[in-house]
């Protein structure tokens, strides 16, 4: 995808089938490219359930990274063979006997194991391919047995439904096969295409246990087709389903509405398209008195988010506006009922309230030593583990760390249990009346400081209006912070040259058609941008 | 409109001296060696509207530009020949030149009053050396009070001055000198125009920069502020928002602006109201010429567009529709002290303002923008502050 070239990361997985020959003998090679980013592990781990091995690709310019720690682990949790791959030697910044170094001391593999490559200029490539050959064991599914594959993609083609990219364990696929699915509902479904990945997708006659390959079978949806299901025969189905079926569990919400009112309905469509291809994505209606109608979302991560904000922006031309992305709390009530809540709207009244609980991770950080000071890796990294606040990492964490340590940190989490926390909402008003789509949910303790934060980027993102324009922040009815926009207290135009009347009039459309490119919140107009800055974390 | 109504004629001169950095007029420096033949193309322009018109009544005359006092005054001279040959000039006609100080001579003065110049528009500007500098002005402060003294020796009776407030590194106590100077002077018309920041000038780009500060908005309201007390102090009424006039001084050319009534502009770029149209004329000076030059009326009795459009100057023709032609009354009128008269009104298009903006003027007398009285709608003191905000909601 375009995001995916200019971000420089994957975000979707690639299956590809590769024929080679050595010693005499043809093999066929499944490779599949995973996702590194934190957000999407539960996509890489189910890709790595359909595998064998694994190639653990280490950038020679920037050693052995916190993603690579994870999925080594993913790897080793699912007894893969692994094969370290130390990758763009090619670049002059490659540091291949630093990095041989930190695969044996991190990752605990013979670094003698490590095969050097550079992907650009293809040096290294036949010893990578005769590792595989050699060092990664054979698929042993049993053609003949019930039919048991992995779903670990899917596509949605306008034309031909869902393309389920599966692994085969035992038995075989052939085509006017009637398949049906472990998770989810008892249809069946006829197997209309059958094929291999290759540069282009390649049609076959079977696909066999041991092999990867893609499906379509008049699949409407890709929820019927999400990764980690089980395919097996509907006459002759397999006794069990391969591994555990885990929903991908969203951890970051947001609400998401049209900057314009009239794009609702796109909006609503641009998401339903979305998640025809991303199962993980998902959205319910949601309504506020400032912005109107929208939708809350459920994502894996901020990069996922930032992912969706941008395809919808991008692909289906729509101006959106994100109201806080925030966490699911829990919360007991002193009458003994609980719930989660997702947005500040749902916060209940506080004097209710007997406990409120929230979601850690357990992260890591490997940096260089100059930016910290514990736990040494070697003499120029170390690593931190810690448990933090999930809350914290949505609010622009990651970026932050990167520019404080210029990019040269990685990090990983997981998420770990729900602990005590102390959290109240902030609410914002202009006006004297509270805009709901700019409250917030926060600790008691950074209240005070964010409260100033939100007020004064306010302050300098709504431009002056007739009148004057208090900005509160307030917890509970008490104000804690305040700032104003002054009026502005000239607005005509001068000079009337030579009856050029038109021009005076076009001046005054002009600034008419300003305000329409703003949010009218009350008598309050707020261009886009503001509700964007607002919702950032404290500036680094 | 009937063609019986008596019209304004305007007159665009496009030369000058030097460019002043803040200005955004379709003026040029440099291009003198055209004066003889814009001339000449400029009195074929009038006869022809002469004669497509057929020599209606003109009740004002206006030579704007650019600056008019540096055309030869022989060519103004012509020029006034050529309309009154043109146009059945009215006897108490006013007849306006504009005039940089420092162009002013005993024998130029004595020729405009001669052909027919009954009224000198001078742009001083300001009376602070440092700001005339910053302006990129070529007078001084005297020089300004000195062309003023020789304007009123030589006779005119009827002189007014333009000033600027609002400028780059203008304090208050610079703008109170300057309105003390002016009223010491007490010329019988002043006008004072705050600064605007035009795309594509030299000082937009210097403040854009940073190599210049960026005027203050709150300081140029209290500047505006000040004028409107000050002012009180001389027999001045404060007739419309940028305009102050001692008795029977008002602008009669830019009043027919501000009522919305026809006018006719001729010279590059000068833009005209005739009718139902609104249409301006070609903005190269060298355009200009080259099109008069090869041009034989032969048009009588059309529609008015088709009319205008068989003169080849005629660059933008605008058909103004009675909506518009009513928001555009309510944003020029409601600039004069005497507001949109009713009455008026009602001749003009049938209806009282209260029958096509109950709304609007609700809610502008809600804000305290504007007084609806028996005679007049009229801005409030706040409403000429923010008079943007009045005007563009008589728009769709």
């Amino acid at each position: 995808m375009e995001i995916e070239r200019e971000r420089g990361i994957t975000i979707k997985s690639q299956a590809i089938s590769l024929p080679h020959d050595h010693h005499g003998t043809r093999y066929l090679l499944n490779l599949i490219d995973t996702p590194g980013h934190v957000d999407f592990t539960y996509e890489v781990s189910r890709v790595i359930s359909a595998c064998e091995g694994a190639l653990l690709l280490v950038d020679a310019t920037q050693g052995v990274e916190a993603q690579t720690l994870a999925n080594y682990f993913l790897a080793l949790e699912h007894d893969l063979e692994v094969i370290p791959v130390i990758n763009k030697i090619d670049l002059p910044a490659a540091d291949i006997d630093r990095t041989r170094s930190q695969i044996e001391r991190d990752l605990g593999l013979d670094a003698e194991e490590a095969v050097l490559v550079s992907a650009k200029t293809g040096q290294g490539i036949d010893r990578l391919l005769e590792a595989i050959v050699t060092r990664i064991p054979a698929p042993d599914g049993d053609p003949e047995a019930p039919l048991q594959a992995l779903v670990f993609d899917s596509a949605y083609d306008p034309y031909r439904g869902v393309v389920v990219h599966v692994r085969v364990v035992a038995g075989r696929i052939v085509p006017d096969a009637r398949i049906r699915f472990w998770a989810g509902d008892d249809a069946t479904y006829r197997v209309e295409e059958l094929g291999l990945f290759g540069i282009k997708p390649q049609p076959t006659a079977a696909l066999n246990a041991g092999e990867v390959g893609y499906l379509v079978a008049g699949i409407r949806s890709v929820g019927q087709a999400r990764v980690g299901n089980t395919i097996t025969e509907a006459e002759r189905p397999c006794a069990a389903p391969l591994h555990g079926f885990r929903e991908a569990k969203p951890v970051v919400f947001a609400a998401i509405y049209p900057l314009d009112a009239d794009q609702y309905d796109e909006l609503a469509a641009g998401l339903a398209r979305l998640q025809l291809n991303d199962s993980t994505l998902s959205f319910t209606k949601e309504s506020s008195v400032a912005l109107g109608f929208g939708f809350r979302c459920g994502f894996l991560g901020l990069l996922h988010l930032e992912v969706v904000q941008e395809r919808l922006e991008r692909e289906f031309g729509l101006g959106v506006v994100l109201t806080a992305p925030s966490v699911e709390y829990r919360i007991r009530l002193q009458d003994g009922s609980e719930f989660s809540v997702h947005t500040p709207g749902e916060y209940p009244d506080p004097g209710t309230i007997e406990q409120v609980q929230e979601p850690y991770v357990r992260a890591s950080i490997i940096t260089p030593s100059e930016y910290q000071s514990l736990n040494y890796l070697d003499e120029t990294r170390m690593e931190l583990r810690f448990d933090l606040p999930l809350a914290e990492i949505v609010t622009d964490f990651y970026d932050r760390l990167k520019s404080v340590t210029r990019g040269y940190a990685s990090f990983d989490y997981e998420v770990a249990d729900y602990r005590d926390t102390d959290i109240v909402r902030l609410d914002l008003l202009l006006n004297g009346q509270p805009v709901d789509a700019l409250a917030q949910l926060v600790y008691r303790g950074s209240a005070v400081r964010r409260a100033r934060e939100v007020c004064r980027k306010l302050r300098d993102q709504i431009p002056r209006h007739q009148f004057k324009i208090p900005i509160q922040g307030a917890i509970g009815g008490q104000i804690i912070a305040r700032e104003t926009i002054n009026a502005y207290r000239k607005d005509v135009t001068a000079k009337l040259y030579g009856g050029d009347i038109t021009r005076k009039r076009k001046l005054l459309e002009k600034q008419k058609a300003g305000k329409k490119r703003m949010k009218a919140v009350g008598a309050v107009e707020i261009p886009k941008e503001a509700f964007v800055a607002v919702l950032r974390g404290a500036d680094a | 409109m009937s063609s019986a109504e008596p019209i304004s004629l305007y007159v665009h001169i496009p030369f000058c001296e030097t460019k002043c950095p803040y200005c955004d007029f379709n003026t040029y420096a440099a291009i003198e060696p055209l004066m003889p033949t814009y001339v000449a193309a400029l009195k074929s322009e009038i006869a022809l509207w002469g004669s497509l018109l057929d020599g209606p009544e003109v009740h004002t005359v206006f030579f704007g530009g650019g600056t008019p006092s540096y055309l030869p005054s022989e060519d103004i001279r012509h020029t006034m020949k050529a309309i009154t040959t043109a146009f059945n000039l009215a006897p108490c006609a006013e007849v306006t030149l504009e005039a940089n100080p420092g162009d002013f001579t005993a024998d130029k003065l004595a020729a405009y009053l001669d052909c027919g110049i009954n009224r000198l528009s001078i742009g001083i500007q300001s009376f602070d050396d440092d700001l005339l500098q910053t302006l990129g002005r070529r007078h001084n402060a005297a020089d300004a009070v000195h062309a003023y003294r020789q304007a009123a020796d030589a006779g005119f009776e009827n002189i007014s001055i333009d000033l600027m407030y609002g400028l780059p590194y203008q304090n208050i106590q610079q703008w109170q000198s300057t309105l003390a100077q002016a009223l010491e002077l007490a010329p019988p018309h002043i006008s004072m125009y705050c600064l605007t920041l035009e795309g594509g000038t030299p000082m937009e780009r210097w403040v854009d920069q940073g190599s210049m500060p960026t005027p203050d908005a709150d300081l140029a309201a209290d500047m505006y502020l000040m004028a409107q007390d000050e002012m009180r102090h001389g027999r001045y009424r404060h007739y419309e928002i940028s305009n102050w006039a001692q008795p029977g001084r008002r602008s009669q050319h830019n009043l027919t602006y501000w009522r919305n009534d026809p006018y006719l502009g001729v010279g590059p770029g000068a833009h005209s109201y005739l009718g139902d149209c609104r249409f301006s004329a070609i903005k190269s000076p060298r355009e200009y010429i080259r099109r008069m030059q090869s041009v034989s009326p032969d048009s009588c009795g059309e529609p008015m567009r088709a009319m205008i459009s068989s003169v080849p100057v005629v660059d933008e023709i605008e058909q103004i529709d009675t909506p518009l032609e009513m928001a555009e009354t309510m944003m020029m009128g409601l600039r004069l002290d005497e507001g949109i008269g009713i009455a008026g009104f009602k001749e003009r298009f049938g209806e009282p303002p209260s029958h096509f903006y109950a709304d609007t003027l609700d809610e502008l007398e809600r804000l305290e923008l504007l007084h609806t009285q028996e005679d007049a709608l009229r801005l409030t003191h706040r409403g000429r502050m923010l008079g943007n905000e009045v005007f563009s909601r008589f728009f769709n």
